[in-house]
Formats: structure tokens, sequence, C-alpha cells
């Protein structure tokens, strides 16, 4: 049986926090073989992949008040790889530069992104709000080996978006 | 992939549904079908079918391509579909029009043509419905639930429209003959009203709230109006397949309908009224100023339908009603937007790949609003000339309004041709090093 470390950021979002140092630290002190259970105010989908790369499956359940529990297991074949760590994800510095894209007319803050993430040294962060998922920004960052984590505010006005460059 | 990529054959679609729209309106200026035939004539069916199949259905399949991944924040269930349905519906359009002009003697009898053609649209429309439909369950809230809806009515449209033509060849047996006897009505209800309205509601609520940074429809808002319009379309479907087998008439359920989606109509312009008021961007693109028109028209085909209503004009002027729906209410939309789409989607394929390494040209560098605007009051004015035309029975001065309405189509088709090829972007900037020059008809990889 995985043993799991339970991370609740709700609090975090709540207030209107970023959680991605959060569950970045709490994965570092994970040992070999542990999983996570994370708490969320929203599906955190774009952190599946993230955890995917760093070999976790996920599996998510629906709570009350659109909260997700999501479970994140070391896949098998990784458990052996686990502590040669992967450089990619393990730390993901204070963002460089905070974006407020939220009153631009579309699609100007996609173009913003882009430009500031441009400008990122390898592995800076900037961090962006924006109004929408930006869902048209997604493939031109993956396009360029960029990383991101994003997720709207509980009350769903703004969407917080943490973009890494390429290390 | 997380998020929304460029979709490979919206251009395509769009390219085919615009030559289907010139097919029709060349008919009506020529003076094929309704209004010089009567409107259950073989000409008209043409003339519908290229409309409604041709023009507005792939128009609107081409639009979901690309935006139902928006909608819904996940990628398309499968973009190796879109193309082959596409040959379907093409061929199966052919078919089914050539189906047509044997009933109107213009062909020889081979009257299995019409249940051909039914069966391909099936098919093609089948991948599409299952396409869409799978990637709008994924998260079916907000509008992608007005898109399954739509799907649900264009399932039971296709499966009316199969059941005439059988009927229609022979090959029905005595229940066929019975629907095609009295279901005509729901066919075309379901179609207009269920599969093409509805849908063009719930895309539209997102791209306007998204261009005006407006705040979303409240669900539970964009619910009620989505209730009322999916009870319309339910209560013509089942009620009156009731009322077509109980050979009871189907006065009391089109009256109840038509209540009905006036009432949704209603609603739909309250909740499109919400998203003008808390809109942030006060001064609006061309592309929402001439949907405004759109909406306009929608409101006139309702205040007609129930003018018609209580007058018991509704049988003689029923045509001019579905014309103002169809060209002023969908094909105004649809034209409108694609303007914007089109821009957009062009702007992000050849400008995606260098955005932020090199300077690049804003989505408005690429249009000429100034020039494309009076093509759209050319269109708009026409439609609703043509629409008077109808109602005072001039059907000359009919054909010449569907001229002016060509002349503004074909005045804005160019304009979206010149964004296409960045012909208003300052040279300097229109190929910046990196970026490639799209393809006129479909996206690159």
């Amino acid at each position: 049986m995985t043993e799991y470390v339970d991370v609740d950021v709700r609090p975090i979002l709540r207030a209107g926090g970023e959680p991605f140092s959060v569950i970045m630290s709490a994965l570092e002190s994970l040992e070999p073989g542990q999983g996570l259970r994370l708490y969320a105010t929203f599906k955190p989908v774009p952190l599946f992949a993230v955890m995917g790369d760093k070999g976790f499956v996920h599996s998510e359940r629906a709570l009350d008040a659109g909260e997700w529990e999501v479970l994140f297991t070391p896949a098998a074949k990784q458990q052996t790889a686990a502590p040669i760590a992967t450089p990619t994800f393990d730390n993901w510095p204070q963002p460089t530069v905070k974006l407020d894209n939220r009153d631009l007319d579309p699609p100007e803050p996609m173009v913003r992104i882009l430009a500031a993430a441009e400008k990122l040294e390898p592995g800076e962060t900037l961090s962006a709000l924006l109004r929408r998922e930006p869902v048209f920004l997604f493939p031109q960052l993956e396009k360029r080996g960029y990383h991101w984590l994003g997720g709207f505010t509980p009350d769903g006005a703004t969407y917080q978006l943490t973009v890494r460059a390429p290390s | 992939m997380i998020g929304a990529s460029i979709s490979r054959w919206t251009m395509s679609y769009f390219a085919t549904a615009v030559a289907w729209l010139f097919v029709a309106l060349a008919m009506m200026v020529a003076g094929m079908g309704f209004p010089a035939a009567d409107l259950t004539s073989p000409d008209t069916l043409v003339l519908v079918h290229v409309m409604c199949v041709g023009w507005l259905s792939l128009a609107m399949c081409g639009a979901l391509f690309q935006f139902l991944p928006v909608l819904v924040a996940k990628p398309l269930f499968s973009e190796r579909w879109a193309l082959p349905a596409l040959g379907l519906l093409c061929a199966g359009l052919a078919s089914l029009l050539a189906g047509f002009l044997v009933l109107g003697g213009r062909l020889p009898a081979w009257l299995w043509l019409l249940p051909v053609g039914a069966v391909l649209l099936a098919v093609g429309l089948g991948l599409i419905v299952v396409d869409l439909g799978l990637t709008a369950w994924q998260r079916p809230t907000g509008p992608a639930r007005f898109v399954l809806v739509g799907l649900a009515s264009l399932c039971a449209t296709i499966a009316l429209g199969a059941v005439f033509t059988f009927a229609l060849a022979g090959w029905g047996g005595s229940t066929g003959e019975t629907i095609l006897a009295g279901g005509v009505p729901l066919h075309a209800i379901a179609g207009l009203g269920g599969w093409l309205t509805l849908t063009a509601m719930g895309v539209s609520y997102r791209l306007l709230s998204m261009f005006m940074l407006s705040p979303d429809v409240d669900d539970r808002t964009s619910g009620t109006t989505l209730m009322v319009g999916s009870l319309a379309v339910t209560v013509t479907v089942v009620g009156g397949l009731l009322a077509v087998w109980l050979s009871s008439g189907l006065n009391a359920v089109l009256s109840i309908a038509a209540v009905l989606g006036v009432a949704a109509a209603a609603l739909y312009g309250r909740d499109v009224l919400g998203i003008f008021r808390g809109r942030q961007r006060r001064r609006l693109e061309l592309n929402t100023r001439m949907a405004t028109l759109s909406f306009a028209s929608l409101a006139g085909t309702a205040f007609l339908c129930a003018a018609l209503f209580l007058t018991a004009d509704f049988p003689a002027h029923v045509g001019a009603l579905v014309f103002l729906a169809v060209f002023g209410w969908l094909s105004g939309l649809i034209l409108a937007k694609l303007y914007k789409i089109v821009a957009f989607l062009t702007w992000l394929e050849t400008y995606g790949p260098v955005m932020g390494r090199t300077p690049t040209p804003r989505v408005q560098d690429l249009v000429a609003e100034g020039k494309a605007s009076k093509w759209f009051v050319i269109y708009y004015t026409a439609v609703w000339a043509g629409t008077l035309m109808l109602l005072m029975g001039q059907p000359q001065a009919f054909r010449a309004a569907a001229l002016a309405m060509a002349v503004g189509v074909v005045g804005i088709v160019r304009e979206v041709i010149r964004t296409r090829r960045l012909a208003y972007v300052a040279i300097p900037l229109r190929l910046p090093g990196g970026a490639r020059a799209p393809h006129l008809l479909f996206a690159s990889k």
C-alpha cells in the first residue's frame, strides 16, 4: 500500500494565494514510494501533467462544493528511479515577473505572457493574473518547452497562471 | 495536450459553406424556388437544403470544431474525423439535391438518390455529432450545454429527414408515408430552432463575453433560456409525432411550440443585454456591432411570429418568417463572427510561433473594418428589404433584394480572404523571421 502525505492547499487558494511552492516542497520531502494526497478548491488539471512528468499517476475525486481530492501515486517503474531527481520541477523559484492581464483585450494577455516568458532566464518563473483560462496559450507554451500551472481563484473571477522557463 | 490548438479543417468548412451560400444566392437571384415557386415545391427544397445544410450547418460545424474545445477547455475528441465528414456531407447533400431535382422532373426518375443522400448525410453528421458530443460531454456546463441540446436536435432533424427520403423513394411503408405527410414542420423546427439556433446562442454567449470583456452569463440564467428553448423543440418533435400518429393535426402542438420559442428568444435577448451591460470594453469591434443587427433580426423574427400567429396569417407568410430567421438571424450572425474568427485564427496560426520573440501585428491589424462595414450594411438592409418584399408578395422585387444580398456577401467574403492572405498587414510586420503565411483553405500542422 502506498502511504500518502496530505497537502491541503484550500486555505491558500481561498486567500487568493499561489499554492505551487507548497505543493513542490511537500513533494521534495516525500520518501521514495510515498504518494501525495492533495485537497484543492478546483480540479488542478495543469498539475496532472507536471506530476506525470515527475512519475506520478493521479486519481481524483470530487468533494462537496466543487472541491477536489487528488491522489498522486508514484508509478511502479518510477519508484526505483525516484532518488535520481528529475531536475525540471524540483523547485520553482518565486516569480521574476508578475503580470496583471485582467483588463486587457484578448488576445493581448497571451501576447504579453509570451513576450515576458521569452525574457526569462532558464528555470525562472513568471506569474500572471487573467480573466479566463488561456486555452490558446497552452499549446504555444508547450511547443516552446515551458511548464505551467494554473487555476481559477475560488470566486472564479481570476485565473492565476505560473509559467516556468525550461532549465 | 491541455488547451485548444488550431483546428486544421475549420477554414475548409468555412470555404465550402461559403461556396454553398453563393449557390443559394444565385438561385434566389435567378428566381428558382420560393417565392417564385411554391414553398413545398422541389425547387424550394433544393434552395432550403443548400442554405441549411450547405451553408449554415457546415459553417456551424467548422466553428464548433474550433470553439467547442475552447468552451470546454479540452481538446477535440478526434481531429481526424473532420475532413472525411466534410466529404460525406458534400456528397450526401449533392445526392439529396439531385433527388429533389428528380421530384421536380428535372432529372430522370432516380428516386434512390434521395435515400442515398440521406444516408451519406447521416453518416457524415453522425461522425460530427459523436466527435463534438464526446468533446462537449467532458465538461457539460455553460454554453456547452446548448451545443449538446443542439446536437440532439440535429439527430432528430436527420432522423426525420431520412424517413422522408425513404418515403419519397417508396421504401418508407405506411408509417413513412404518414410521417412524410405531416412531419415536415417538425423537421424544419428541429433543424432551424433546435440545431442551428440553440447552438448559435450557446456559442454566442462565450464569444460575446470574450470579445467585450464581460463576465460570463451565470449558468442558471442561461440554463432557463436553454430549458425553454429545449422544451420548444421537444414539444415540437415528440408532441408533433404524437399528433401525426393520432392524425389530430399539428395546430395545437405548433402553437405551444411557438409560444415557447418566442419566450426562449426573449430570454436570450435578456441574457445578451446583460452581456452588453456588463462589458468593460466600451468601443465595440465590427463583428459585435454587426451581430447586434443579427439579434435585431431574431427579435424581428419573434415579433413577426407572434404577429402572424395573432392575425392567423401564419400559413401565408411562413416563408417570410423562415427567410428572416435564416438570413437575418443565423446567416448574419455567422457572417459577422466569421469575419472575426478568420482574423483571429489567421493571426494565431501565423504569429503564434514567433510571438514574444519578434514584433508581431495585432489581430486588428489583419482587418480593415471601415471597408468591411459597408458590405455588412448592404447585406442586412437587403435581407430586411427582402423580408418586406416577401410579406408584400413581390417576387420580382425580392430578386433585386437577393442580388443586393449577394453583393454584400461577395464584399464580406473578399474582405475575409484579404484577411487570411495578410493583405492588410504592413509589409515590414507581415512575415517576420520564422513566421509562415497560412494556407487559404486549411491550417498547417
